[in-house]
């Protein structure tokens, strides 16, 4: 079954176009790497994945939902890394998941489980703005997957991160769909069976495995 | 009741980022005092005209500080890219907004109990229930109106100029019926305070319900 079906997925920023009529097919528990350049489109693409900005045109269904009209009863399944923390530098690490895990109607007992997962659990009581970039990241995330969601949608997760942000991110994808933009090839090819490439918000040839030649 | 949870959370997630931090509430309790200050050399006032010109020094105090206090409330989750964090939640986004509502609503009446003090303190004048509670009931209806304006400006580079511009010609009416409610508890205006009491109660009302009817639209399109 697939998890993501787009068709056409279009996005202008006034006479600017960031997507251009975009293809896309992710199959349930697939993890999909998005290459290219900065201002290619990845993350207006990842964006739009999350829910959190609607296309010009085009559609998407996610989990066999309408993705435009839905977008509030498929939040529950998504996990969105932006580029931005999005955190709370005055609430400690615990706090931050604490306060998500209401949002998310989670129970807080799962702060603990992902803190340890993110390797975290000792700041935990460590305010988020006193951690450092890589930790920072590492409890963004943790909140991505505080609610267990069947899609992960992951937008350069390594930037700021240290040598251990492949494992990391390799035990976070686990079993779920996972779709992340990143420009580290290395990474996507050993996190991701499957690459594709945009170009100036068009997809380069078909989404393929990457190879990488050591 | 997940919207009460989510509501009370998000106002708790910001009352004690506010208490740790204390970004907002002195430099606006400051801000009043120094207010009053200048207003109580600004003006020629004795016991006979005090009580006609206090009120209005505190309502522009209020005004200005709630512009202050609610522009706040959305623009640090815009500048800590936090609010669409929150709104990637299957969290109402009206309970979301309500949530910071009460919260600036909270930090204002912090305000408000340095400066209703203050006044009687400059001005001479009685500080009653009859004075704090159209106060109290205004706040509510400004810092949801507040906050929604809030919102909507806080992607905006200017919004600085357009909260206000947007924001006070709803506040009018809050200013005018609870302007003459604190007259008249200070002595100097005809009348009784019932029903401007009455009155602030209903557009209080009207004002949360449409303010949570169109927070959706506001924070999440």
């Amino acid at each position: 079954m697939s998890a993501i079906v787009a068709a056409s997925l279009t996005q202008r920023f006034g006479s600017e176009v960031a997507l251009d009529a975009v293809d896309l097919t992710v199959d349930t528990g697939e993890h999909l790497a998005v290459l290219g350049e900065n201002g290619a489109g990845k993350t207006t693409l990842l964006r739009i994945i999350a829910t959190a900005a609607r296309p010009t045109s085009g559609s998407l269904a996610i989990f066999g939902l309408d993705a435009l009209g839905e977008r509030r009863r498929l939040r529950a399944s998504i996990g969105y890394v932006a580029h931005a923390s999005g955190l709370y530098p005055a609430l400690s690490a615990a706090e931050n998941l604490e306060f998500f895990c209401t949002l998310q109607g989670v129970d807080r007992g799962r702060v603990g489980e992902v803190l340890d997962l993110v390797g975290l659990g000792e700041v935990a009581r460590r305010p988020a703005g006193k951690l450092s970039r890589g930790a920072q990241q590492r409890l963004a995330i943790g909140r991505a997957v505080l609610h267990d969601p069947r899609l992960l949608v992951l937008d350069e997760p390594d930037a700021s991160l240290d040598s251990g942000a492949a494992d990391l991110l390799a035990r976070v994808m686990r079993d779920r769909t996972a779709v992340i933009a990143t420009h580290d090839h290395a990474l996507a090819n050993r996190l991701c069976p499957r690459t594709m490439e945009l170009r100036h918000g068009r997809v380069v040839g078909v989404p393929t495995r990457l190879r990488v030649v050591h | 009741m997940r919207s009460v949870a989510v509501a009370l959370a998000v106002a708790r997630k910001d009352l004690t980022s506010e208490w740790r931090t204390r970004e907002l509430v002195p430099a606006l309790a400051q801000f009043v005092v120094l207010a009053l200050v200048i207003a109580n050399f600004g003006f020629q006032f004795d016991s006979r005209t005090a009580p006609a010109i206090a009120p209005g020094v505190l309502w522009m105090t209020l005004v200005f500080a709630g512009l202050v206090a609610f522009g706040r409330a959305f623009a640090a989750e815009r500048e800590q890219a936090s609010l669409e964090a929150m709104l990637l939640t299957p969290a109402s986004p009206a309970a979301i907004f309500a949530g910071k509502a009460l919260a600036a609503a909270l930090l204002l009446v912090l305000c408000e109990a340095v400066l209703l003090p203050a006044l009687a303190l400059f001005f001479n004048v009685p500080l009653s229930f009859d004075v704090v509670s159209p106060v109290l009931l205004a706040t509510v209806g400004m810092a949801v109106l507040g906050c929604l304006f809030a919102a909507m400006v806080a992607r905006v580079r200017a919004r600085e100029l357009l909260l206000p511009l947007l924001t006070l010609p709803l506040w009018i009416p809050f200013i005018v019926i609870g302007g003459q409610a604190v007259q008249v508890a200070m002595g100097a205006g005809t009348g009784g305070t019932g029903s401007a009491t009455s009155l602030l109660i209903d557009l209080d009302i009207l004002f949360v319900v449409l303010t949570s009817l169109v927070a959706r639209f506001v924070l999440d399109d």
